[in-house]
């Protein structure tokens, strides 16, 4: 139990980070604990062989090489940025054309209609031979063709109005 | 020229101060990811694609922390995204490693004689890459590298205690698994 806590102080004395109370307690311990020295020379060993001497060098040109990736990438940026916001720009230019369609039906001004006197007379809901029968009642002009298709049409439209015939 | 100004004339597209920079971190860099993945080509590649990350990560540095610890703190991720993607972290349990390499008993005489500090140190290497990540990457900081416990606090961006315990418990565990190999140096000990 003891020996657990001097493991934290044997790698803190080979940090150089034990204080100097506490190291005078490990060299203490360890001179009377072979197990504890020995556990000290493994950590020592391990340490050594953690600590690099000679690290490779980069590869040459190293910022020559950065400088044409990052000049590379840069001339890749525009086509980069529309493949980015390009797949989102084709449905919303959709949804504006359809808007923008929608808005001009909507909104274009109506072309007058230039109606024949027939079709005037029925916007007013009148009855061109209605009309006509009128002005033919009113000048005394009487027909005996007339005359069926007036009552012909009496009778289509089942007007109880049986009292006005036409009569010469 | 200041680190701030040679960032700041980076971020607007001075090419002559980002070559300063580069300069200047590119051994630190290069080494981190060496130490992490002990292959040369892979460090250099894993060290250019770290630079093309800070530089377009640029505009967004506050200069919270110096250049240099935001600079690693880049690299270090880049390297463990690389040795996740590689499988590499979890392809060698260690026991596998301790059977393959790690001398056997019988050979061990003969292998003390032609043993170097080469040899162990291979070793030593190969029992690191079987370890968890988060114990490679603390150990490579302060034993392989020899960052200070507070510059590997900010480069990781945990608290110097969590530092200490994760780097003694990393020791321990690479000392366990080392322990027939090492006690041909000092003996074995179980604490």
């Amino acid at each position: 139990m003891k020996c657990k806590k001097f493991e934290k102080w044997i790698l803190l004395a080979l940090d150089g980070r034990i204080q100097s109370r506490d190291k005078k307690k490990l060299d203490e311990h360890l001179q009377s604990c072979p197990l504890c020295s020995s556990l000290q020379k493994e950590y020592q060993a391990l340490l050594d062989s953690l600590k690099e001497k000679d690290f490779p060098e980069p590869k040459p040109y190293f910022w020559e090489r950065l400088q044409s990736e990052l000049k590379s990438r840069k001339a890749l940026e525009p086509w980069t940025i529309w493949k980015k916001w390009g797949v989102r720009a084709i449905p919303v230019s959709l949804v504006l054309i359809i808007l923008f369609g929608a808005a001009i039906i909507l909104f274009s001004p109506q072309e007058s209609l230039e109606l024949s006197q027939s079709e005037a007379l029925l916007l007013r809901n009148l009855n061109p031979l209605e009309e006509t029968r009128a002005l033919l009642e009113k000048e005394g002009i009487v027909d005996k063709n007339m005359e069926l298709i007036f009552t012909a049409e009496e009778k289509n439209n089942g007007s109880n109005n049986g009292a006005r015939r036409y009569l010469p | 020229m200041e680190e701030k100004d040679l960032v700041r004339l980076s971020v607007e597209g001075n090419e002559e101060a980002f070559a300063v920079l580069v300069n200047k971190y590119r051994i630190k860099v290069f080494n981190l990811a060496f130490s992490l993945t002990r292959d040369r080509d892979t460090a250099d590649d894993l060290a250019q694609e770290a630079f093309i990350k800070a530089y377009y990560a640029l505009p967004k540095f506050q200069f919270k922390s110096g250049f240099g610890t935001w600079l690693y703190r880049i690299t270090i991720n880049h390297v463990r995204d690389f040795l996740r993607k590689a499988g590499r972290v979890k392809s060698l349990p260690f026991e596998k490693i301790k059977e393959s390499a790690i001398p056997q008993e019988d050979d061990r005489m003969k292998k003390e004689k032609e043993s170097s500090q080469e040899e162990r140190r291979k070793y030593v290497r190969q029992a690191i890459r079987a370890l968890p990540e988060k114990h490679q990457v603390i150990l490579s900081l302060r034993d392989i590298q020899g960052y200070s416990y507070e510059e590997i606090s900010r480069i990781l961006k945990i608290s110097p205690g969590t530092v200490d315990s994760r780097l003694h418990r990393a020791r321990k565990l690479l000392r366990k698994k080392l322990a027939p190999f090492l006690s041909q140096k000092g003996g074995s000990h179980e604490v």
